[in-house]
């Protein structure tokens, strides 16, 4: 006795949906909108139409542009275009959007402008020309936004009353404050002095020790007397003189005004350790111990155009004679 | 005569030859220095002195070899006479050449070069016979009568070259109204046979004038260049033992010495001496210190790689080969006394602005105060000092080629060295005459009492000779007060002060003389 064994047939679900199945109207808006933020984060660089289409290849092109400008709008992402195939990319701002709640328009304008000049900072007048607005106007916004703590102003070295404005976290570039010898926009010449000598009084220590073993010959007593720039960096950052950490580009500057002063050499040679020129240092003497005419009241004299053998200055009656003979 | 201001070079030669020879001779070179070429009859209308004046001051001038005469080029017939202008500049020097010459021989040569430096022009026979007399006086000897001596040493002189034999007559000078002079090259230094023994007889006889003798033809006058080259060679000796130490300065003269004896004195660089050469001399030289010969490579090695070109290595042949290029050590040696006038007239601030733009050529206002790290205030007072004084020459270059709008221009910094070396010889012998003015001006103020001084010692002394008590010495000395006396010690230190500036001037003058010469002929 059998019955007939009745398999109840149901309706399967596809096991995935079809690109088809779902047509524009089935994805939201915003469902598009968060498949594309998705899509900017996987590609940090970027993406352009080709990616998007590939990926939503059924959603109008209408709906696409409209959602993009709308996250423009809402400075969600940026746009870019690139250089080579003058393609449209879109990506992803970095920075939060919070920030800038509560600005209107015109300020945005102005904080892009000074966000663009990075850490050497916009003059007042630049910023009028790039956003075109008034003055009176843009000087309003940058007062609002020095109050609201998102920019600051900064004296240049360069040009003293001269302000250039940056966002407020960022530290001034060297070319605006100067680097290691200004402090407060002023040049410590005294700093400069005092590092000077010191450089100095080192090589000339180092040359006298060189001296010593006079028995090797002069070769040796001359390799001995050099001594590198990392070398010197490290006895003057040793001895602390000054506060802040000193590169090595800083020292170079002040044993380059040693060299013109005369007081030293340099020479240029290859480290075994390290690739490319190292610059050695060392005193020399000068060729001449001083010119003969200098030792004379002539040669030294401020009035020597107006001296002859007439007229109020002369020889004989020379006062800086009288003292020197005396 | 016109008043004419005399350059300060010519302001220094009249001064010499008013000092050295006296007045007229100093008026006739004082017109000569002006005027250049003049016959003979123009001199006596200008400065007013008589023909016969004239004649014995061209005399004496040419006999100590400061006028020349040749064939005016408008009428053959006539005689100009001109000024030898270095020749006049070096009677500034003569101690100097004495001095010289005693430290390289000895005192014998000394002398034979005092009596030909104060007769001019001599022959061999007169210079031998008045240095012997004159030895003969100081030392209170009649023994010595041996000329010979003096003989050696008049031959060690010429083959140095320090004496050179005068031109000439030439051989149809008979025939021309003016006489030209001519010596041959290879005649130049050969000193002729001469006899000793007529001189030994007549030393012996106490006489004081030579009288006809064989080789009074050929006459020998002191020979300048020479000179100056070995004040030269004293100033880069100097150099070589300040820059590295005293055994380099003992070896670089040594080479220095080969060089002059195988280069040709008028050329601007020498020829190479090769490494082995320079071995070999250093072996045979007594006088070479143990530390020299062993470390002699060394030694070498360290002045040729030296950055002021004191030694120059061209080339590898026989172990090295190597020269001096007279031109580049002389501007490292110019350039060394540039810096050191300024940095005694304006400080060590503009020195190194100075220096700065030396070596970087050309350079903006901005970037030398930024490259020297001063602050901007000083940089530009300095800039600007050392622009009016000549030491920095400006060069502008226009950016931008608008008709209608004001165009922006560089203004460039650059030291032209020539034309400041020319702005400081002529300042340094402006130095110079203005000391050798205060030198004079001293002397003819108190020249009273300076007379009065100087004969009561010529009294003092022979009084002494003759064996006069003490007492009554010092009572002849009271006649002068301690007051006068001690200003007559002190009139003496201050000349002394001022003839020993003069030769420091006199220094810096050869320097930057010496590299214009040698700057100009490369």
């Amino acid at each position: 006795m059998a019955s007939p064994v009745v398999i109840k047939k149901e309706k399967v679900d596809e096991p995935r949906p079809s690109p088809s199945a779902d047509a524009g109207e089935g994805q939201t808006e915003a469902e598009i909108e968060c498949r594309m933020i998705e899509l900017m984060g996987e590609f940090p660089k970027g993406i352009n139409d080709k990616i998007l289409e590939t990926d939503m290849p059924n959603v109008d092109k209408k709906v696409k542009v409209a959602i993009l400008n709308r996250l423009l709008s809402q400075e969600k992402v940026n746009i870019f275009r690139a250089a080579v195939t003058k393609e449209l990319f879109w990506c992803l701002k970095q920075q939060p959007t919070s920030k800038l709640k509560g600005v209107d328009s015109e300020e945005k304008i102005v904080m892009r402008i000074i966000e663009e000049a990075g850490n050497k900072g916009i003059w007042n007048r630049d910023i009028r020309t790039k956003s075109s607005l008034n003055q009176t106007t843009l000087n309003k916004i940058l007062k609002a936004l020095e109050g609201k703590k998102l920019i600051k102003s900064v004296s240049s070295v360069s040009a003293a009353k001269k302000k250039v404005y940056m966002l407020f976290n960022l530290q001034p570039d060297r070319s605006v404050t100067g680097g290691s010898w200004y402090s407060d926009n002023e040049f410590e010449s005294e700093l400069v002095d005092v590092l000077n000598q010191q450089c100095y009084r080192i090589l000339q220590q180092k040359a006298e020790g060189a001296k010593q073993k006079p028995l090797e010959g002069p070769l040796i007593v001359r390799n001995a007397s050099f001594l590198s720039s990392k070398e010197i960096c490290q006895i003057i950052s040793d001895l602390k003189i000054v506060k802040f950490n000193l590169t090595v580009e800083d020292i170079e500057t002040i044993l380059d005004t040693l060299v013109y002063d005369g007081k030293i050499e340099m020479s240029s040679t290859t480290d075994g350790y390290s690739d490319g020129q190292v610059k050695t240092y060392r005193t020399v003497e000068k060729i001449l111990s001083s010119a003969g005419i200098v030792r004379i009241p002539c040669g030294v004299c401020p009035v020597i155009k107006m001296c002859g053998t007439v007229g109020a200055v002369q020889p004989k009656n020379c006062v800086y004679y009288d003292q020197w003979l005396d | 005569m016109p008043p004419f201001t005399l350059g300060h070079f010519s302001q220094v030669c009249c001064q010499l030859l008013n000092h050295y020879f006296g007045e007229i001779v100093g008026q006739v070179g004082a017109y000569l220095l002006r005027r250049g070429h003049r016959p003979l009859f123009d001199i006596p209308c200008a400065t007013g002195l008589s023909i016969a004046e004239v004649k014995k001051a061209l005399a004496v001038m040419i006999q100590h070899n400061l006028v020349k005469f040749e064939a005016s080029e408008r009428n053959n017939n006539i005689a100009e006479y001109s000024i030898i202008h270095h020749n006049v500049y070096c009677l500034l020097r003569y101690p100097k050449y004495l001095y010289m010459i005693k430290r390289i021989y000895g005192t014998s040569e000394e002398i034979l070069l005092e009596i030909l430096l104060n007769l001019g022009q001599a022959s061999a026979s007169n210079v031998i016979f008045q240095s012997a007399n004159r030895l003969k006086e100081a030392n209170d000897d009649s023994e010595f009568s041996d000329p010979s001596a003096l003989h050696k040493s008049f031959l060690k002189l010429a083959q140095d070259n320090f004496i050179i034999r005068c031109p000439k007559l030439a051989d149809n000078a008979n025939i021309q109204k003016v006489p030209t002079l001519e010596v041959e090259e290879k005649e130049k230094f050969t000193v002729p046979h001469l006899e000793i023994g007529p001189i030994a007889k007549l030393l012996k006889e106490n006489a004081t004038q030579l009288g006809e003798h064989g080789d009074s033809e050929v006459i020998w006058r002191v020979n300048h260049e020479r000179f100056d080259v070995e004040l030269r060679n004293v100033i880069l000796v100097n150099a070589a033992a300040r820059r590295v130490d005293a055994t380099a300065g003992e070896l670089y003269h040594l080479i220095l010495k080969l060089w002059r004896e195988c280069s040709n004195p008028d050329s601007p660089t020498t020829n190479a001496l090769s490494f082995n050469v320079i071995k070999d001399a250093v072996r045979k030289n007594e006088g070479s210190s143990p530390v020299l010969l062993e470390h002699f490579e060394q030694y070498l090695r360290v002045l040729y790689e030296d950055t002021s070109s004191l030694i120059i290595r061209v080339g590898d042949a026989g172990g090295g080969q190597f020269v001096l290029n007279y031109s580049t050590v002389f501007e490292n040696l110019a350039c060394a006394t540039l810096d050191s006038i300024v940095l005694e007239r304006f400080g060590s601030k503009a020195l190194r602005l100075f220096r700065l733009t030396r070596i970087q050529k050309f350079m903006e206002q901005d970037q030398m105060q930024n490259i020297a790290m001063i602050p901007a205030k000083e940089a530009k007072m300095f800039t600007y000092k050392l622009l009016e004084h000549n030491f920095l020459q400006i060069k502008e270059l226009k950016k931008g080629t608008s008709n209608f709008a004001p165009v922006k221009s560089f203004i460039l910094f650059h030291v032209d060295l020539p034309q400041v070396a020319r702005t400081a010889l002529e300042a340094s012998y402006k130095g110079l005459f203005n000391a050798m003015v205060r030198q004079m001006h001293d002397l003819t103020d108190n020249k009273r009492l300076l007379d009065k001084h100087a004969r009561l010692e010529t009294l003092l002394e022979t009084l002494r000779g003759e064996g006069l008590p003490e007492d009554e010495l010092a009572y002849l000395s009271d006649s002068m007060t301690a007051a006068e006396k001690s200003l007559v010690a002190r009139i003496h230190s201050m000349n002394d002060h001022l003839t020993l500036g003069q030769t420091q001037a006199d220094d810096t003058i050869l320097i930057l003389e010496s590299y214009l010469k040698f700057s100009s002929m490369t």
